[in-house]
C-alpha cells in the first residue's frame, strides 16, 4: 500500500483536466468481452461440457443493450473525471453488480429446459471477465475517491449479501448452486475445518516465532542457524514437504502406539500441521524479529535514561513500538496458511482443498469452483481483518 | 546571459512563481535568496527546463528555450544539486564523465577531462576515482557534484543550494573554493540558497524572493545599504546589517597614507575586510589600526571615525545615485 | 560496468559461493540418475508394494518437463511483468500505476492453488493451463517489486540524471534499471520459487512433472512414491533458489551503497 501513497496527488497533474484513461480502458474491456465471450453455458448434467450462450441469446437484446449503456455510461462519465463523476460510476457499478444474478435468472428461464432437473447453467467467461474488472474500476474508484479501506470490504458484503439471496431463492439451476446444495454440510464441514486448521497453525506459529524471535535476540548465533534453517523449509515446495512428512508419520503412526492413539498417521491432520506450522514460522519469527529489533535506539535508551526497568522497557516500549510489524507477519502468515491448507486436502487434512481435488479428479469444474473461490474470498478476508487491525494498532494512528 | 521577463509557474490553482523578471550578464554570479518554498528552486529548475514555465519568456544567449531541445539545452548547462543526486552504482570518475559522455567524446579525452577536473578540486586522481559515492564525505561528495557539473564546459551552472548539507567548516571551505574557481573560470552561476551570508560571500547580484515573488535586486552591497522592506532587512541580519556590510568592504579601500602621528600597535594586511578591522579595534582596545602590506611594511592607517563616516558616505551617495 | 568497477574497497566476491547451488545441483542430478540404485532402501520403506521406483515415466523426464513449464512462463512473466513495471512508471503510463500496485500486491493474497484450480475450467486439463497459471500468478511478485524497485529510486537521483541531459531511455536504462536491479531480481526469485511449487501441483491437473510421483503415491498409498517426487522438488527447489541468492548477493554486493 505503501507504493500508492506514495504517488503525487492527482492535483499536482499538469492539465488539471484530463480524461480517466484507467476506468475509459476497463470500460471498453468489459464491453468488448461482454459481446465477444460467452456469457453462460447450459449443459444437461454435471459432467457434460455446455453449450455456451453470447450475450443475445442468454439475456435478449433489451437485456444486452442495457448492459452496454450502463457500460458506455461509465466510460462517458470518465472522461470528463469529477468527484461528482466518480461518485456517479460508483452507482453504476453498485447496479451493474446488482443486476448481475438477475441477468442468471433470466438466462436460466429461458435456456434450461425445466423438465431435466439435472440441467445446468454455467457461468460463462464474459461473466467472470465483467466481474474482475468491475473490482478493478472499484480499486481505482476507492483511490480516487480517497476511500478508508473499509468502503469496499461493505459494499462487496452488501452486495454479496444480495447474491447469496438470489442464488438461495431463485438460482437453484446454477451449477455452482447445485454442487453446493448436493453438499452443503460437507462445504460447512470443510469451511470450518479449514478455519481451524488455518488458526491452528497460525496461533502457535505466532506462539512459537515470538519465543523463538526472543531467543534470537538473546542467542545470536541461534539466529543464523534458525533462519537458515526455516529459509530452507520454506524453499521446499510445499506438496514436497507434505509428501516427506507422510513417510514419517505413517512409519511412527504404525510402530508407536502411544502416538497412533494421539490420531498420529501418515494421512491426516498430523503432517497437514507440522507441514503448516513449519512454512508459518519463517514468515512470522522473522517480522517478529525485525520488529523487536526495528525499534530506534534512541526511544530505548530515553526510556532507560527516563528510568524504566528491563521489563518496562521491553513491555512498555518495544513490544507496542514493534506490534504493527508483528502483525504483518501474522497476515502474511495467515494468508499464506490459508492456501497452503489447501493443498494439505491432497494427504487428507480435510478443508476446502478437498474440493478442488475431488472435482479435478471428477473433471467437475463447477466442484473446483466450490472449492477454490471460497478459499479466495476466506484469504482476501483474512488479508482486509488483519491488515485493518494493524493499522489501527499502529501508534499515532494510521500512516 | 540568462534572461527572464515575466515568468510564472503554476501547479492547478497554487503559483508557485509569479511575474518574475531578472537577467543575468555573461560570467557573473546571481544568487536567489529565500525562505523554503519561496519559489527559489523551481525558478531554477525552469531555466533548464525540469519544470516548463507557465507564461513569460525564458531567454538563453537571445534563444528562447523553448527552442532548445530540452535534452540538448540541458547537456550545456552544469547543475549541482545540495544531495549531490551522484549515481551510487558508478565511481567517481564515471560519475564525473557522465555529459561527456552523453555527448560522445572520445574515451581518451574524457578520461583527461576527469583527471584535470578531479585536480582542480583537489581530488587526488590515484585515491578517488575508483571510489563510490557511499565512501566520500559529504564535502567530498560535492566536490564531485561539481566537477560532474563543470565535466563539459557549460558557460552557465545551476546551483540548488549545493553547500546545505554540509558542516559549517567544511560549507565556508568549499565557498572559498567555489568563488577562487569562478574567479578563473567566469562561468554565468545562478545559484539558490537560504543562507544569507552565503550568497553575500559569493553573489554579484543578490535576488531577494519571497512567495514566490522578487522582493528586491542588486548587488550585495546596495541591498545591505538599502533593504526594501523589513522582511529583506531581517534576512539580511537587522541590527548586523553593519557588519555585514563591513565584511563586504576591503580595509584598503578606508585606508588613509600614514599621518604624522606614532603608527598604532595593532596591523593588519590590507585585503583584509573591514568586519575584521572592526574586529580587531575591539579586541586590541584601540581605535586606530596600522595597515600593512604583503611584506608586512606599514603603508597606510585605518581609523573608527573615517570607517564610521565613510559608511554614511556609501549610504548618502546611494540615495542620490 | 566498467572492468575496474570493483576495484577499491569493494571487495571481490570468493567464487566458493558457487558452491552450494552446483552442490544441490549435483545432488540433484545423482539422485535422477541413482534412483533405482535406492531400491532397497525404498524397499524397506514400502515392504508389501509391487513396485518401489516409480517407473511411469522417466526420472530425467520428469525433471525436464518440471523445468521446461516454470521457464517458459518464468521467461514469459519475466519479459511482461519488467515491461508492465517500466510502463506504469512512465510518464504516459502514471494512470495506471495505482491500479496496477494495487493489483500486484492483492494479487499476492490469491493462495496459488485457487489459481491454479481456476484456470482448469477455463483452460482445460493439461500442460497449457499450468503454465498460463504459472504466468497469471508468478507475475504479480515481478510486477511488484519492479514497481518498487522503480520508485525507490532516490528522485534525486532520477532528477539529477535527466538535468545532466539524459534521455527519459537513458534515464531508465542506465539509472533506474541497474539501481532497481536488485529487488527485480528478488521478485522473479520469489516467482520462481512459488511457480516450482505451483507446478508440482500441476500433476493434479493432468500436467506431468516431478508431482506425478507424489500424487500417484498419495493415491496408491505408496509412500516409496512420495519420497521420490518429494525429494527430487526439493533438491530443484534448493539449487534454483541457492542460485538466485548467490547472484542477488551479489548484486547487491556491487550495489551496497545503501
Amino acid at each position: 500500500m505503501s507504493l500508492i501513497d506514495a504517488l503525487p496527488s492527482p492535483a499536482l497533474r499538469r492539465r488539471s483536466w484530463h480524461p480517466n484513461s484507467v476506468l475509459l480502458c476497463l470500460s471498453g474491456v468489459m464491453l468488448a468481452s461482454a459481446w465477444l465471450f460467452s456469457l453462460v453455458s447450459v449443459a444437461p448434467n454435471r459432467i457434460v461440457t455446455g453449450t455456451s450462450f453470447g450475450i443475445v441469446d442468454a439475456i435478449g437484446w433489451p437485456g444486452a443493450a442495457l448492459i452496454s449503456m450502463l457500460f458506455m455510461a461509465i466510460a462517458a462519465l470518465a472522461t470528463v473525471p469529477s468527484q461528482g463523476h466518480y461518485r456517479a460510476i460508483l452507482g453504476i457499478i453498485m447496479l451493474t453488480l446488482l443486476l448481475m444474478p438477475f441477468g442468471l435468472m433470466v438466462a436460466g428461464h429461458w435456456l434450461v429446459d425445466a423438465s431435466m432437473p439435472q440441467a445446468r447453467l454455467g457461468i460463462g467467461a464474459a461473466y467472470w471477465t465483467v466481474l474482475f474488472v468491475l473490482l478493478l474500476c472499484l480499486v481505482e474508484l476507492r483511490l480516487r475517491l480517497g476511500l478508508s479501506r473499509w468502503w469496499p470490504t461493505l459494499i462487496l458484503s452488501a452486495i454479496g449479501a444480495v447474491w447469496w439471496g438470489c442464488a438461495a431463492l431463485w438460482l437453484g439451476n446454477l451449477a455452482l448452486v447445485q454442487e453446493f446444495q448436493a453438499r452443503d454440510t460437507q462445504f460447512y464441514q470443510a469451511v470450518k475445518q479449514h478455519i481451524a486448521l488455518v488458526s491452528i497453525a497460525v496461533g502457535v506459529s505466532v506462539v512459537l516465532g515470538l519465543l523463538l524471535a526472543m531467543l534470537m535476540r538473546r542467542y545470536q548465533r541461534l539466529q543464523k542457524v534458525a533462519f537458515a534453517l526455516l529459509n530452507f523449509l520454506q524453499t521446499i515446495p510445499s506438496l514436497a514437504l507434505f509428501g516427506l512428512l507422510l513417510a514419517p508419520l505413517a512409519w511412527l503412526g504404525a510402530n508407536v502406539p502411544m502416538l497412533a492413539a494421539l490420531g498420529i498417521s501418515g494421512i491426516g491432520n498430523a503432517p497437514a500441521l507440522i507441514a503448516l506450522i513449519a512454512y508459518s514460522l519463517l514468515p512470522m519469527v522473522r517480522n517478529t524479529y525485525i520488529a523487536l529489533e526495528e525499534v530506534s535506539v534512541e526511544t530505548l535508551q530515553a526510556a532507560k535514561a527516563m528510568g524504566m526497568r528491563t521489563g518496562q522497557r521491553f513491555w512498555q516500549v518495544r513490544f507496542p513500538l514493534a506490534l504493527p510489524v508483528l502483525l504483518e507477519g501474522v497476515r502474511i502468515t495467515a494468508v499464506q496458511a490459508v492456501g497452503l491448507t489447501a493443498v494439505a486436502a491432497l494427504i487428507g487434512a480435510g478443508g476446502l482443498g478437498t474440493f478442488i481435488f475431488q472435482g479435478l479428479g471428477q473433471a467437475a469444474m463447477d466442484m473446483v469452483l466450490l472449492g477454490a473461490l471460497p478459499i479466495l474470498i476466506l484469504a482476501l478476508m483474512v488479508d482486509a481483518g488483519l491488515g485493518a487491525l494493524a493499522d489501527a494498532l499502529r501508534p499515532g494512528g494510521q500512516e | 546571459m540568462i534572461e527572464l521577463s515575466h515568468v510564472s509557474k503554476r501547479f492547478g490553482d497554487e503559483t508557485a512563481v509569479d511575474d518574475i523578471t531578472l537577467r543575468v550578464a555573461k560570467g557573473k554570479f546571481c544568487a536567489l535568496v529565500g525562505t523554503s518554498g519561496c519559489g527559489k528552486s523551481t525558478t531554477l529548475r525552469m531555466i533548464n527546463r525540469l519544470i516548463e514555465h507557465s507564461s513569460g519568456d525564458i531567454i538563453l544567449d537571445g534563444q528562447s528555450i523553448e527552442q532548445y531541445d530540452p535534452v540538448k539545452l540541458r547537456r550545456r548547462i552544469g547543475y549541482v544539486i545540495q544531495s549531490t543526486g551522484l549515481f551510487p552504482h558508478w565511481n567517481v570518475a564515471r560519475n564525473i564523465g557522465l555529459v561527456p559522455r552523453l555527448l560522445k567524446w572520445p574515451a581518451t579525452e574524457i578520461t583527461a577531462r576527469v583527471e584535470e577536473l578531479m585536480g582542480v578540486l583537489g581530488l587526488p586522481v590515484g585515491e578517488f576515482a575508483h571510489k563510490y559515492p557511499h565512501q566520500l564525505s559529504g564535502g567530498q561528495a560535492q566536490r564531485v557534484g561539481v566537477a560532474r557539473a563543470l565535466a563539459a564546459d557549460p558557460d552557465i551552472l545551476l546551483m540548488d543550494e549545493p553547500f546545505g548539507a554540509l558542516d559549517p567548516i567544511t560549507r565556508e571551505k568549499l565557498q572559498d573554493e567555489l568563488a577562487k574557481l569562478q574567479s578563473r573560470l567566469h562561468k554565468t552561476v545562478v545559484f539558490v540558497t537560504h543562507d544569507m551570508d552565503e550568497a553575500l560571500r559569493l553573489a554579484d547580484h543578490l535576488v531577494v524572493m519571497r512567495d514566490g515573488r522578487i522582493v528586491q535586486q542588486g548587488s550585495p552591497l546596495a541591498l545591505l545599504q538599502q533593504p526594501a522592506d523589513p522582511f529583506v532587512d531581517s534576512l539580511l541580519g537587522g541590527l548586523e546589517r553593519g557588519l555585514k556590510q563591513a565584511a563586504l568592504t576591503r580595509v584598503k579601500d578606508h585606508m588613509t597614507s600614514l599621518g604624522p602621528t606614532l603608527p598604532a600597535q595593532s596591523r593588519i594586511p590590507t585585503d583584509f575586510s573591514l568586519r575584521q578591522a572592526l574586529s580587531m579595534m575591539l579586541r586590541d582596545h584601540c581605535d586606530r589600526l596600522t595597515v600593512v602590506d604583503q611584506n608586512d611594511m606599514p603603508i597606510g592607517e585605518l581609523s573608527l571615525r573615517r570607517i564610521v563616516k565613510e559608511a554614511q558616505l556609501d549610504k548618502v551617495s546611494q540615495r542620490d545615485a | 560496468m566498467t572492468p575496474n568497477a570493483n576495484v577499491g574497497s569493494v571487495t571481490n566476491v570468493p567464487n566458493t559461493q558457487w558452491l552450494l547451488p552446483f552442490g544441490w545441483a549435483l545432488l540433484l542430478l545423482i539422485s535422477i540418475m541413482g534412483m533405482p540404485l535406492l531400491e532397497s532402501v525404498f524397499r524397506w520403506v514400502e515392504p508389501d508394494a509391487r513396485q518401489v521406483i516409480y517407473s511411469r515415466a522417466a526420472f530425467y523426464e520428469l525433471l525436464g518437463r518440471h523445468v521446461l513449464v516454470v521457464g517458459v512462463a518464468a521467461v514469459v512473466t519475466i519479459t511482461a511483468g519488467v515491461l508492465a513495471g517500466i510502463a506504469v512508471t512512465r510518464e504516459r503510463g502514471r494512470d495506471f500505476l495505482p491500479l496496477v500496485g494495487q493489483l500486484a500486491s492483492l494479487g499476492q493474497t490469491f493462495p496459488p492453488v485457487a489459481v491454479l484450480a481456476l484456470a482448469v475450467p477455463v483452460l482445460g486439463f493439461g500442460t497449457l493451463p499450468i503454465i498460463v497459471a504459472l504466468m497469471l500468478y508468478g507475475l504479480l511478485p515481478i510486477v511488484r517489486n519492479t514497481l518498487a524497485g522503480i520508485n525507490d529510486v532516490d528522485a534525486t537521483i532520477k532528477e539529477a540524471a535527466q538535468a545532466m541531459g539524459m534521455t527519459p531511455w537513458q534515464v531508465l536504462r542506465h539509472v533506474e534499471l541497474p539501481l532497481a536491479a536488485p529487488v527485480i531480481l528478488a521478485g522473479v526469485r520469489t516467482s520462481v520459487t512459488i511457480n516450482i511449487a505451483t507446478a508440482a501441483l500441476g500433476a493434479t491437473v493432468g500436467a506431468s512433472n516431478l508431482g506425478d510421483p507424489i500424487i500417484a503415491g498419495i493415491v496408491n498409498g505408496n509412500m516409496a512414491y512420495v519420497l521420490q517426487g518429494a525429494l527430487l522438488i526439493a533438491l530443484l527447489a534448493l539449487s534454483v533458489d541457492s542460485a538466485f541468492n548467490v547472484y542477488q548477493q551479489r548484486l547487491r554486493r556491487r550495489l551496497s551503497a545503501f
